[in-house]
């Protein structure tokens, strides 16, 4: 399949691991990405200033990702994913405000297209590539490693919108972990926020939100914490050692995406997944995967 | 000013929460029947106290002439929690976002960040310019020693268009 990518600012503008890995290991299982013509934020910060601009930036997106021609489009943040998903439901239930978003639009010769389908990296994986063809693209299964999830909020809720998974059960992250021979852990906190979204008004509650977690997966003896979200990432991974510090403990907890992970199975060197680019202590779990 | 007080002491202001409700594209804010599911869930109670049980009884009950200046309604961390539960479709953290564009028209104080976000895009296009990066190792890494493809900014028309939609209410 042939789709449009909209990468959204945080994995541009520091979680190059992410895209690195995505672009590393997608075209290797048949999927072609096409970049848009434009990168500007979907909108999600803007939501809590003025949430008819916030739409508009969505809008636009989409309007941009009809320039492709593909009605298809890669959304690997869950930020991103939500606010593009909303303002998508938007269009529908608030037709004064979407007539107003449709004209600005045409402004700029720019054209919206209803029928876009939306996708995560977790369910274009899952639902379209397929856990069969991914074990065949496993060349290097990771039998006995044991990992934690984690899915994220804004990927799963609500789901009144149409949401990539179940949103109090999600099962596909650790269907795909299990395809690549690994296995994924159930734990209390597995639907625990990362927090991301408070550092902007309170910085250390979102550290302790973040680190409350990183304590529960470190106490799970596990590989490492598997993301899929640039924002979860960032929490996780960069700021590991400043919520360390807010909640008074030492983490050393691998954190990776999913598609550093699955480029691994694929038998993908790891410095082409950006491996070498994660802050948390990567090589802990390179260790156990080549032994 | 905690949220007891605002119930005790203010008037309430109907024609506000009409605009809120306006904002909102429904009226299913007013069928919170106060099960407290949202706030039992709530990501944000344990640390910061956010209880949007409370916020959506204050707005039903036109007493939000004061919300949108506490600091509470910052404190939600959006993990949409409150909007899956809610048997009654009220939806508590689309009213807290609401707010906070109530918050924004006003004048009243906002944290820093999201303001410097909205003159980021208007800048760059993107909420945060892109960075480089220091590995474990102490390299320093940007996009283009990544190999990764060059941002590309948006068209001059952007900046206008995104202007009047800022003008919006």
């Amino acid at each position: 399949m042939k789709i449009a990518v909209y990468w959204g600012c945080c994995i541009q503008a520091n979680q190059f691991a992410y895209e690195i890995s995505l672009r590393a290991t997608l075209p290797k299982l048949g999927i072609e990405l096409v970049d848009l013509s434009e990168s500007v934020c979907c909108g999600d910060p803007v939501k809590s200033v003025n949430d008819f601009a916030a739409d508009f930036l969505a809008v636009r997106v989409l309007a941009q990702a009809n320039l492709t021609g593909l009605d298809n489009l890669l959304v690997p943040c869950n930020r991103c994913h939500f606010t593009l998903s909303e303002a998508q439901d938007n269009m529908k239930k608030k037709p004064q405000s979407a007539q107003k978003i449709i004209n600005l639009l045409k402004e700029e010769g720019l054209e919206y297209n209803p029928n876009i389908k939306i996708w995560h990296t977790i369910n274009l994986l899952h639902d379209h590539v397929g856990l069969e063809k991914i074990t065949k693209a496993a060349k290097k299964p990771f039998r006995g490693l044991k990992v934690a999830t984690h899915v994220g909020c804004q990927l799963i809720r609500y789901g009144d919108l149409g949401r990539a998974d179940d949103a109090e059960n999600p099962r596909k992250l650790d269907e795909l972990i299990e395809a690549i021979g690994a296995e994924a852990v159930d734990y209390a906190e597995k639907l625990d926020c990362c927090g991301a979204a408070l550092m902007r008004s309170h910085p250390d509650s979102a550290l302790s939100l973040a680190g409350s977690k990183l304590k529960a997966v470190q106490g799970l003896n596990v590989a490492g914490l598997v993301v899929s979200c640039p924002d979860c990432g960032l929490m996780f991974d960069v700021k590991q050692k400043d919520a360390g510090t807010i909640v008074g403990a030492k983490f050393d907890v691998p954190v990776v995406y999913y598609t550093q992970l699955l480029g691994l199975a694929m038998g993908i060197d790891s410095k082409k997944l950006g491996l070498q680019l994660n802050q948390s202590p990567a090589e802990k779990l390179l260790a156990k995967i080549s032994t | 000013m905690s949220l007891v007080d605002l119930m005790s002491t203010a008037k309430p202001n109907f024609e506000l929460r009409d605009r809120i409700l306006l904002k909102l594209g429904r009226k299913d804010l007013v069928n919170c029947y106060q099960c407290i599911k949202c706030t039992s869930g709530c990501t944000a109670l344990k640390l910061l106290e956010l209880k949007p049980h409370e916020i959506v009884k204050l707005v039903n009950l036109g007493l939000v002439e004061d919300l949108p200046s506490s600091d509470i309604i910052w404190t939600c961390v959006t993990c949409l929690k409150c909007v899956q539960r809610c048997p009654q479709k009220a939806s508590p953290y689309h009213v807290i976002i609401a707010l906070r564009n109530l918050a924004v028209e006003r004048g009243a104080k906002v944290p820093e960040g999201y303001l410097k976000i909205v003159s980021q895009i208007l800048e760059s296009g993107l909420a945060e310019p892109p960075q480089k990066i220091v590995t474990r190792k102490m390299e320093t890494v940007d996009r283009e020693s990544a190999k990764l493809p060059k941002i590309k900014p948006p068209k001059q028309t952007f900046q206008a268009a995104f202007m009047k939609a800022m003008e919006e209410k």
